[in-house]
């Protein structure tokens, strides 16, 4: 009974969202995104654009990401999905594949990257909106203390300690004061961590394995067990957890993806290596002096993930020609300069990333980290139609790999294995 | 018309609200669910004709095997637990001490909240590392990713949401049992165990089958707790079927399995009820004479 009348408010929560009239004789044009952050930046985009165009109203909807990808293949197949939506790499494939999406003309302005990342079957699907790159957070006050420099740490899972394990170590300390790796030091009771390494793909995982030479997939298909160099260097993350303990326990960033992040603005964690999108919070949460400092170095190098967020319009809409205006304007550089200007990522038109890089260097942070691994040798972001199904498949195996409760290679395999299964459909 | 045919009219006229509601949204979304389960969909292509593979993919699928284990290892954790709580509950509240009263409304409170807010907020009293759970007992324990501790902790969460919804019914069974029984077997020199165990109990039989049967079968479709507090995991140990069902439809988006899967749980439940009933029904009495 109780769970009919939760899933009755589902479905008028779904048809008030869905719903909105048109006013005044405007056309309504509804986007859709999952940022809350960024989504103030948009408001201030589409009153700029309303005052041009008076006859269109664009109404900005919120999806949480936790919710994103099960609620919008429901509303497409309901009819009820956002004429303009945020779509991630991920995902996009199986719209662009099923013509639920309307082409973009290619801009020259337009950030090269994304525009490839969003091309498929020789058409460009969305809008590039933003784009982020990894680089590492660190906390001032505690490196400094335990005289670690973040900008040199390197790692290599052949040989016996490096640079990262070294710092990681002297970094992590326990209520007794006692640092990882000291006699007397009780993993249990850890109050500092040194190092974010968890079961974050875009932020760890795939700048370890890319940074040591691996892949995750050949063309549509994962292939990540296959390859000694992505099951070593995944084995070398989940070892910084279970055998160093000089990161969080998978326990506790398995299931909260925002738990390292927390650490960190609480001071309880020093090197924290993620992307752009962390920039605001950390800013709001941090009381202390913080710095970013170049993504870790590998055996391979520094190969980060390079990511994007374009925005792609519904085929299905009923007002063609209204949102092909916003959708122009979102790749102009007026469109995106209030997301640019308020330092909330780095825009997907190339013209309005001084504007971002100025926020930042007006607080005091310096972006080029994040420029310098855009600008490096970058690993592809998953692709295919089904990806997200397939990635999802092999969540709860990875996880279970973090917790040490099955072997890298074993869960790397039953992973793969899930994984291709479920993008078969 | 004739008198007959008018009153038949006037008869399903009154009947149409009600009939609408089950057709609307009983009967209907039955029929749809059937007819999906026979095609493969994923809401955003189009959907294929397979007939009976679904089933056929489902019922040689180990993971529906384990997801109804799982299930079955649920229910039986609550019902007994709860059942047996809700009743030494009901039989003090009846003693009417003062504040029983009190502790009635307090004990059904976790019953009329949202379950999802209810995972919500034991997801973070079971935080391994800052959850109140371990700060009381001082000590880091995994709850919910122990391959061991999940099933329980969310088994005890539910419990503990249902005990005073099941010691509501027995209070209500307690309250119908005439007192000159109880008087009878005193002075016919029976104790307060052999009071309950001759007298109260039997008597109670109709209350604990509907409490049972209902509680039965809401355990087995637990969906609102698992989600918010585990998400299935650790490694499927609380994928529960009807939340394996949620992730088949909308996580995978195998609309067409997940259909077949909700058809073959509607079949588990209809055996299990179909059994309960005439299990009871032979061994129930509802006349006090």
């Amino acid at each position: 009974m109780r769970r009919t009348a939760l899933l009755i408010l589902l479905l008028l929560a779904g048809c008030s969202v869905a719903g909105g009239g048109d006013e005044e004789g405007k056309t309504t044009v509804t986007f859709r995104l999952w940022d809350d952050q960024v989504a103030t930046a948009y408001q201030q985009s589409f009153a700029a654009f309303e005052k041009a165009h008076p006859d269109i109203k664009v109404t900005v909807q919120l999806v949480p990401w936790a919710d994103y990808w099960t609620k919008l293949p429901a509303d497409i197949a309901a009819g009820t999905a956002a004429d303009i939506f945020w779509t991630n790499t991920s995902n996009f494939g199986l719209y662009a594949d099923n013509n639920q999406l309307l082409p973009v003309d290619v801009d020259s302005g337009w950030t090269k990257s994304v525009v490839e990342l969003y091309t498929r079957n020789g058409k460009l699907w969305g809008v590039p909106q933003l784009w982020d790159s990894i680089a590492l957070f660190y906390n001032k006050d505690l490196v400094s203390k335990a005289g670690v420099d973040p900008a040199t740490l390197a790692w290599d899972p052949a040989a016996p300690t490096d640079t990262l394990r070294a710092a990681a170590r002297k970094l992590t300390v326990d209520s007794a004061g006692k640092t990882a790796g000291q006699a007397g030091f009780t993993p249990q009771k850890i109050q500092t961590y040194g190092f974010n390494a968890a079961f974050d793909q875009q932020g760890i995982m795939w700048d370890f394995v890319g940074s040591n030479g691996g892949t995750w997939q050949s063309g549509d298909t994962f292939t990540f067990a296959d390859q000694p160099k992505t099951v070593q260097a995944l084995q070398y993350v989940v070892d910084l957890i279970n055998k160093e303990h000089v990161a969080p326990p998978a326990a506790d960033t398995n299931t909260n993806g925002d738990k390292t992040l927390q650490l960190f603005t609480q001071g309880k964690l020093a090197l924290f290596q993620s992307g752009p999108y962390q920039l605001k919070s950390v800013q709001e949460g941090a009381g202390f002096a913080w710095g970013l400092a170049p993504m870790l170095t590998g055996p391979a190098g520094r190969v980060g993930v390079v990511h994007g967020v374009a925005a792609v319009a519904s085929a299905k809409t009923a007002h063609p020609d209204a949102t092909r205006e916003v959708l122009n304007w979102i790749g102009t550089a007026d469109g995106v300069k209030p997301i640019a200007e308020g330092g909330y990522a780095f825009p997907g038109v190339t013209a309005a990333q001084p504007a971002f890089v100025d926020y930042w260097k007006k607080q005091g942070v310096d972006l080029q980290p994040f420029l310098d691994a855009a600008a490096g040798t970058t690993f592809p972001a998953p692709v295919g139609p089904r990806v997200g199904a397939g990635g999802t498949a092999y969540t709860p195996i990875l996880q279970q790999v973090f917790l040490g409760q099955v072997g890298v290679a074993e869960g790397l395999r039953k992973a793969q294995d899930a994984g291709n299964e479920a993008m078969k459909g | 018309m004739s008198r007959r045919n008018r009153d038949t009219v006037a008869g399903y006229a009154f009947l149409a609200p009600s009939l609408l509601g089950v057709g609307g949204f009983l009967l209907l979304p039955v029929v749809v669910v059937l007819g999906i389960s026979l095609f493969r969909w994923d809401l955003v292509s189009p959907a294929h004709w397979t007939a009976l593979d679904n089933y056929r993919s489902v019922l040689t699928d180990p993971a529906f095997g384990r997801s109804l284990a799982v299930t079955a290892g649920f229910v039986l954790l609550v019902i007994p637990v709860q059942t047996a709580l809700g009743l030494a509950a009901a039989v003090l509240l009846d003693q009417r001490l003062p504040g029983s009263a009190w502790f009635r409304a307090i004990l059904v409170l976790p019953w009329i909240s949202a379950p999802l807010a209810l995972g919500v907020v034991w997801r973070w009293l079971f935080d391994p590392s800052d959850g109140a759970v371990n700060q009381l007992l001082g000590h880091r324990v995994e709850w919910l990713t122990s391959p061991v501790l999940a099933l329980p902790s969310v088994a005890a969460v539910t419990v503990w949401t249902n005990v005073g919804y099941v010691a509501l019914f027995f209070l209500a069974g307690l309250a119908g049992i005439p007192p000159q029984y109880a008087e009878a077997a005193r002075i016919d020199g029976a104790g307060p165990w052999q009071g309950f165990r001759r007298i109260t109990w039997p008597l109670l039989r109709p209350t604990t089958f509907f409490v049972l049967a209902t509680g039965g079968i809401s355990s087995f479709q637990v969906f609102d707790t698992v989600y918010a507090m585990t998400q299935g995991g650790p490694a499927g140990r609380t994928e529960v079927v009807a939340y394996a069902i949620y992730r088949e439809a909308f996580v995978e988006f195998r609309m067409g399995r997940a259909a077949a899967m909700s058809v073959l749980l509607f079949l588990v439940l209809i055996t299990v009820t179909i059994a309960q009933q005439s299990y009871f029904r032979r061994r129930t009495t509802y006349e006090m004479g």
